[in-house]
């Protein structure tokens, strides 16, 4: 692992109040930034994990709806490997209503319901980051990116084909990447200068010099807007002519950059499947972009049975990601995320499928195409994601045929 | 003309704003301190507040807060005997920050600039 800077002045703020109400019902009783991904983590740590390896550690995570299972993933998993002696920190927030009655009414107001936060601390500049986001990113380039431009302010911006760019926030730089124009789902993406073909994409990824931030969100409080970074915030800044497009990096060091809004099921369902991919874009296993969660006490995955003769039990794991605790007792799982504690019993098969802490599988069960929340248990027998039609009467099934199953539904 | 908010805790401060604003041919509304000051906000509907920040109680900056939230296009003045508040950041959100002084010119005139600055000139009263 590369030495990094610590960033002493630098204060981290993350916003965590997504309600994910199109990733529902995972975030039925969670916020979206808890969502469990990748087997042992939730949304939430991919930022995390990118503000320690980047040096930030000082951070302040601004937690809203049903926060609470994130802010104990945060007490268990981050507060305790930081030194608050040294001034190391990560902080969950709750809507303090010191300033106004009510919830965020945006990304902006968040930060300026919170200024009392910058007020303590006084940083020389502030990373503003989305708890949402699952990305590997080096913010201590960005930093470096900004202060080289003199900005006053720097966005994250992630270079997209321009057929695709249509979908999100676009930036427009000149040559220098100074931004001279915001457009929100633009019919016709502006290119970027010497890039035909390619757009710049916001990503909720902000860089400010504190007292540029504090002058804007104060203004931005002022006035009859959404209060919203990309939408209000930054395009109100374009006019002093230092504001700067940041190209993000993708420390995953692959051909494509990979940078997702896991906002839908079946994006999350999608990011899933590429993580048991032969070759991810996403790569969990970097040991120079460590990614970090809660510590489980759990007993090592294990495989029961290998009976080969005809009608033998065999306990097979086969293309999967497999966290502690996991039992597969003569039961068969292809390209499957296993959460912790995970338990397939004998004859069942699991197959292109996310199985989420605790969750079991009963003998002779079938489970294809299916998200399963924590603790769901099938019972023997029962199959799922084989019928379409049926599936639809009686689970929720998504656009792109994903069956999901929520916490502690009763199957039968 | 405009009706003027004033909030401010010291009574001779108080007469003295309404006094002078009121030559100015604003009518003045009083509040001693922040409580009263969002009360009168409601009742009153005044077109400019002007506001101490250093009162018993709820001071001016968390008041402002609270007004901005409900009024955010009703102008603020911060009225200190501090300069030190300039630096807080949520001062920041005033329209202006004046220092306290018995001569109250430097007030007035920025009453005067605040309320041209509304869009369609100062608001008329009947």
């Amino acid at each position: 692992m590369r030495r990094k800077a610590i960033f002493e002045d630098v204060l981290a703020l993350v916003l965590a109040g997504g309600q994910g109400e199109r990733l529902y019902p995972l975030t039925r009783d969670r916020g979206k930034p808890a969502v469990p991904f990748g087997g042992n983590y939730r949304i939430i740590d991919f930022t995390l994990s990118n503000c320690l390896n980047s040096g930030l550690r000082k951070i302040f995570v601004l937690t809203q709806y049903k926060s609470g299972s994130l802010e104990r993933h945060i007490q268990q998993g981050w507060d305790p490997i930081l030194s608050a002696e040294l001034g190391e920190w990560v902080y969950t927030v709750p809507p303090q209503l010191r300033v106004g009655q009510r919830w965020y009414a945006g990304t902006a107001d968040a930060v300026y319901q919170n200024i009392y936060l910058l007020e303590q601390e006084r940083p020389e500049k502030v990373v503003i980051l989305s708890g949402d986001h699952v990305y590997k990113m080096d913010y201590c380039r960005m930093l470096e990116f900004h202060g080289l431009k003199g900005a006053i302010a720097t966005a994250g911006a992630v270079v997209v084909p321009i057929e695709q760019a249509s979908a999100f926030g676009v930036l427009g730089v000149d040559e220098s990447w100074r931004i001279v124009s915001f457009t929100e789902k633009p019919a016709d993406p502006q290119p970027i200068p010497g890039r035909p073909g390619h757009a710049l994409v916001n990503m909720g990824v902000y860089c400010f010099e504190t007292e540029a931030l504090v002058r804007a969100l104060c203004s931005d409080a002022r006035r009859e807007t959404r209060h919203d970074f990309g939408h209000d915030v930054l395009p109100a800044l374009v006019g002093t002519g230092k504001l700067f497009a940041y190209p993000f990096v993708d420390e995953n060091r692959k051909e494509t950059a990979y940078w997702r809004d896991i906002g839908t099921l079946d994006a999350y369902y999608e990011a899933s499947m590429d993580l048991v991919a032969v070759d991810p874009v996403f790569n969990l296993y970097d040991r120079e972009w460590p990614l970090r969660t809660v510590p489980l006490q759990l007993p090592p995955a294990k495989t029961v049975f290998a009976q080969e003769e005809p009608g033998g039990r065999i306990g097979l794991l086969l293309d999967s990601i497999v966290s502690g605790g996991v039992i597969v007792s003569g039961g068969r799982v292809e390209r499957s995320v296993l959460g912790p504690r995970v338990r397939v019993n004998s004859y069942a098969r699991v197959a292109d499928s996310v199985l989420m802490d605790g969750v079991e599988i009963g003998r002779h069960a079938r489970v294809r195409r299916a998200i399963l929340d924590k603790d769901v248990r099938v019972p023997p027998g029962l199959v799922i994601g084989e019928d379409p039609e049926e599936d639809r009467e009686r689970y929720m099934v998504t656009v792109g045929g994903v069956v999901v199953i929520p916490r502690g539904m009763q199957l039968e | 003309m405009a009706k003027i908010l004033v909030v401010e805790d010291e009574k001779n401060l108080r007469l003295l704003y309404k006094h002078d604003i009121e030559q100015d041919g604003h009518t003045v509304v009083m509040a001693a301190n922040a409580v009263e000051g969002l009360e009168a906000i409601e009742r009153e509907s005044p077109d400019l507040v002007v506001l101490d920040i250093r009162m018993p109680g709820m001071d001016g900056l968390e008041a402002m807060g609270r007004i901005l939230e409900r009024h955010p296009k009703i102008p603020v003045v911060l009225n200190s005997a501090y300069s030190s508040y300039k630096d807080n950041f949520m001062s920041w959100a005033a329209d202006a920050y004046i220092i306290k002084s018995a001569d109250t010119t430097e007030l007035r005139t920025k009453v005067r600039e605040l309320l041209e600055g509304c869009p369609g000139g100062p608001p008329a009263k009947p």
